[in-house]
Formats: C-alpha cells, structure tokens, sequence
C-alpha cells in the first residue's frame, strides 16, 4: 500500500489534515503525516490496526508546545514489505486538561511509552492498564515533569552538579 | 496427612546483580521454580540526555547522540543525522553512503562478537567469552584506525561523513574479513549452530512467540529470531542498502526451523556477521569516488539549519534492532525545538518479559542476555537531581552527612544527634 493510498483510505472515514514527505536519500523514502483530534484519535488507531493487524508500533514523542501537549506516534505497517509504510500519527492535548485516550488494548507495547510521557510530560492516558511510574525515582517529587518548558518544568535550584552549559538561564553574564 | 502448600516468591533481580551486565531491575514472581510475572523497573543509569538536550544545538546534539551508548556509537549519530538531513531536505553524496554502510557494518560485526561472548559467559562457557572478545579486537583496531577512537568515533557529520576510508584502510579491513572467515566464523558456527552441549542449553529456553514478538513489537534480532522478518535497512530502503541487496536474516536459512528460542537469536547473530562482511566487500566494490560531504565547510551547517522548518524522522538497524530519532525544527535557531530518540532495548526488554512468563527461573539470565540490552540507552531520558553536587570518591563523611539528611528528611522528629565516638572520629568534626 502507498502512503497515498493510505491517505486516501484515512479520510473515507475521518476528517483528518494530512499530507506526505519525501527525503532525498538515494532510494527516496515517503512517510504519511497524518493529525486527528484527540476525540477521533482512538478510533483512528483501531481503523490502522485494522488496515494492517501487524502494525508496530515504534515511539511516542511528546512535546511541550506553549499552551498545549502535543504526542506523535511512530508507526510502521506492512513491515515485511519494501518499502514498508511509514506513518506518523500526531494528536494534541490542552494543558489544563491534558487527557489522551491509552491505547493499552489496541498496541500493547505503546504502554510502556505512554508511561514514560505520563512521568516527563505529565499528560494523563486515559485507561492506561500500569500507571506507575517507570525511569523516575519513586521519591521524586509530585507535579514535577521534566520536559515541560514552563513552571512545572525542572526548577533552577533542582540542578546540582550541572556544570555550565546546563545552567538555567545563561549563568552569569 | 501433609498438605501441599502453595506460595508465591518475590525474587528482584537487580538493580545490581551477578547475572546483569548494567543496572535494572527485574522483579520476578515465582510459583516454585516457574516464573508467574515479571515487572520492570528501569531508571538506574538515568542522565537526562533529552532535558540537556533542550540546550544544545545541532552540532553538539550530534555528539550528545553518539555519548547515548558505547557500542552502538555510531548508530546513534547516524540515526540523528538521517533525522536532521530528512528535516532539512540536505542530500548525502555516494560516497558519504557508502562509507556509512562500511562503519556501521564493522559496528555490527563488534557488537554481535561481544554478545555471542556475553551468551558463553552467561551459561558458564567463559572460554567463549574470552575468545571472541580476543577476535573482537581485530575489529575494534580497524575502527580505531579509521575513527581514531576504539568507541565513539564520530564518523558522521550532518549532510555525510568526517573523515575518508583511504587504501590503506580498505586493505586492512579486507585483511580482517579474510581473517574473519578464515578462522573465527568456523569457530564461532561450531560452538553455536553444531555444539550439543550449547544447543542443549540454549534451545527452548525464554522462548518469544511469533505472537508475542510482534504484539510487543520487538525489534532487531529478537524479532528476526522469531520469524518476523522485519530489518530496517531492508524496509526502510536506507541509503544504499538496496544496491547492495540487503535481506533480513531468519534462523531458518541456517537451521530450517524458526522456535524464537536464545539459540535462533544466536544464530540470527552468527549469520549477521557473514551478511555484515559480505555488505562491506560489496560496498567496497561499488563504491564510487568523489566528495564525502555535503557542505564544503562546517561553518555553512548551522546557517542552513536555522532556515529550515519541518520535522524529520530518522531510522536505522542498529546491531539490536531499530533505532529511531525524530527532529523538528526551530525555525530561526540553531537549537531543535524537540529532539527524541527511541533505542531498540526498550521494546525488546518488555518483549522478553513478557516471554519469560511460565519459564524457568535459571533461564532468566541467560534470556535477558540473549537480547543483547543496552541499558544505558535505555535509561536516557530524565533528569538527575544528584543530592550530593560532588564528583570523584565520596568520602565518608559524604556518605554520613547524605544519610543523616535523609533520615532527618524522613522523619524530622528524630531529636537524637549523630555521636562522637572517639577522638579520632572523623565524624567528630562533622556537625
């Protein structure tokens, strides 16, 4: 299947913005983007799965963007292919209600990752089946997320022994 | 009349233990000698590679990314150059290809010698250890030669490579092949295709269903070991992997029969090694002449950097499987606005835990070997609030000070004072 074919086969049944890109390695590679409410979302990976029941699933990679959370999903279809699918799945969350559907049940390796962006990011997969926590401490403290760029980000006085390309705020000037 | 007892066993396995090669933790439940679960807890070895990343720009990202692990340096470095020239349309000359082709395939060759060692090692069979880690030496000159460092080599550069493959060069590395096939692969295949005692050991033990490896998305040779026949350079159509005829390796061109057993891991490994060094000959053949990098000076990078918007993602067999690094650009500057890197360990690991349910419990170490995990790019991704600020040797006045604060941090009612005990107490001087 080519990611236009995929494409077209995604907007049939939802209203999603897409589009398709291609690098300029030898054998030029295609990848499908594709965006989607965080209402449709979990439809729309049921309806991948169901495309392709293999499909694997390879990353989640959460974002800070200012006013919302964003979360792009990696996934790879008809792998056993050349080339295979590359799909790129991005939805987006407000921060004062940072709620994605899990995918626990449809991808069962995406659990790891969604609790990995639940401790760094603090977005909350709704349904997620393990919650805990999974590289951070258990002491660490609550309400802190790592990667966030604003005030429950990492505060200046957490960073010990950081050296000086790491100070916040550009140490002394 | 004696009843049975049934109770279950929490063992942990780690965060230090014999068996583990680096930190983590496997909490194991057991009914008897059967393993009923097992959790991960990973997280030993954290230094906070994406939040320092939030401060680095292009260039020094791309020796950040090659410092995430040791063995598979280059992967790493090359995955986040992929990533970068995708994201700001740059073309790679032939040659640079070529030449990645080469270090990334003497990359494979010297981790999957060291993870045939550390399986020899793990069913007590340390003369295999030994031995192909002495062959491994071989290798790891060639890189030194080439990169000038046994690790870390930092071959690439955004928009190709740094430094030539010259005649002398190519004439050594074809010198190791010879020796290679010569006189260690026939070793190698007769301890782990033809031996009965490691065969014995080796076949049926943490088995990963076909099922399994594909619902946890397992990766690299842990997938390829169990039928999946998923590999990137093959699927991804990844530089000039095509023109070199790249196909994944399952056991069952060597043995005829796929179990997903550590031995077909074993073997996907073995016969990565001849595949590896059939590439470079082929690439060595084919490779054309002509300029290594993209940009004729360094300084032009960065400019070119800061123009660019979009986001690219790039993938790569790394010897344990895909490796994957998403970039999005920062218009206007020369620091991403997001940098993420997915290493195959981390699928794989929970892969194999799943696996391991209703194993046996002396199976556990030799299974978690089997996938080869490298823990510290696995653990890349946190910040480290270090308590103590200090480097070096903690002396034990540190340790004592560390640990009144935190019982005083726990329970801050403790009225009693640390004693001086002694007059020539170190502690004395202490509070």
């Amino acid at each position: 299947m080519t990611p236009e074919e995929f494409i077209e086969r995604i907007k049939e049944k939802f209203e999603v913005d897409a589009h398709i890109s291609e690098n300029k390695q030898p054998h030029p590679r295609k990848r499908a983007w594709i965006n989607v409410d965080r209402t449709k979302f979990e439809d729309l990976m049921r309806f991948i799965k169901e495309i392709d029941p293999r499909a694997q699933f390879s990353i989640i990679i959460g974002e800070d963007r200012g006013d919302y959370l964003s979360a792009e999903y990696h996934l790879e279809l008809f792998y056993e292919e050349e080339p295979s699918l590359s799909v790129i799945v991005a939805t987006s969350c407000p921060k004062d209600d940072p709620k994605i559907p899990s995918l626990g049940d449809v991808f069962p390796s995406s659990v790891p990752y969604e609790r990995e962006n639940k401790e760094f990011l603090g977005i909350e997969f709704e349904g997620i089946p393990d919650p805990r926590r999974l590289f951070l401490p258990d002491d660490f403290p609550e309400g802190v997320y790592p990667l966030r760029r604003d005030d429950t980000g990492i505060k200046p006085e957490m960073v010990k022994n950081a050296g000086h390309p790491y100070k916040i705020g550009g140490g002394r000037k | 009349m004696n009843s049975r007892i049934e109770y279950w066993v929490k063992i942990p396995i780690g965060p230090i233990h014999p068996a583990l090669e680096e930190p983590e933790k496997f909490i194991i439940t057991l009914d008897g000698e059967r393993i009923i679960n097992v959790d991960v807890k990973l997280g030993y070895n954290l230094r906070g590679l994406e939040w320092i990343a939030m401060r680095r720009n292009y260039i020094q990202l791309m020796y950040l990314a090659e410092r995430i692990c040791g063995i598979c340096s280059f992967s790493h470095n090359h995955t986040y150059t992929r990533a970068v020239e995708e994201m700001a349309g740059i073309e790679v000359p032939e040659r640079a290809e070529y030449i990645r082709v080469i270090v990334g395939e003497l990359e494979r060759i010297h981790s999957h010698l060291l993870n045939l060692g550390v399986i020899g090692h793990a069913i007590g069979y340390d003369t295999v250890l030994h031995l192909s880690w002495l062959a491994r030496e071989r290798v790891m000159d060639i890189l030194e030669a080439i990169g000038g460092n046994r690790v870390n080599y930092a071959m690439n550069t955004i928009g190709g490579v740094r430094r030539d493959i010259e005649e002398k060069h190519r004439r050594a590395i074809l010198d190791m092949i010879a020796y290679y096939k010569n006189e260690i692969m026939p070793k190698i295949e007769e301890i782990f295709l033809y031996d009965p005692t490691v065969e014995a050991r080796l076949r049926d033990a943490g088995v990963i269903p076909k099922r399994i490896a594909i619902e946890y998305s397992a990766q690299g040779p842990t997938a390829r070991g169990s039928g999946v026949k998923k590999d990137v350079r093959y699927n991804e159509r990844l530089g000039v992997y095509p023109d070199l005829g790249v196909k994944p390796v399952t056991p069952k061109e060597f043995t005829g029969v796929i179990k997903g057993d550590v031995f077909d891991r074993m073997v996907v490994r073995v016969g990565e090694l001849w595949q590896s060094m059939e590439l470079i000959e082929r690439a060595f053949d084919q490779m054309p002449g002509g300029k290594i990098k993209a940009f004729a000076k360094d300084n032009l990078i960065l400019p070119k950097l800061k123009k660019a918007d979009g986001e690219g993602i790039g993938r790569y067999e790394a010897p344990r499987g895909e490796v994957i690094h998403y970039v999005r650009a920062n218009p206007g500057k020369d620091i991403p606005s997001k940098w993420k890197a997915r290493e195959p360990t981390f699928p794989n690991l929970f892969a194999v835990a799943r696996a391991l349910v209703g194993e046996q419990l002396a199976d556990v170490p030799v299974a978690i070997a089997s996938i080869d995990p490298c823990l510290s790019c696995t653990d890349r991704v946190a910040v480290v609030d270090a308590r103590t600020g200090k480097r070096g040797i903690l002396t034990e006045k540190d340790l004592l000070r560390a640990s009144i604060e935190k019982t005083r941090e726990i329970n801050p009612e403790v009225s009693a004072r640390p004693e001086v005990v002694g007059v020539s107490c170190p502690r004395g001087d202490l509070l």
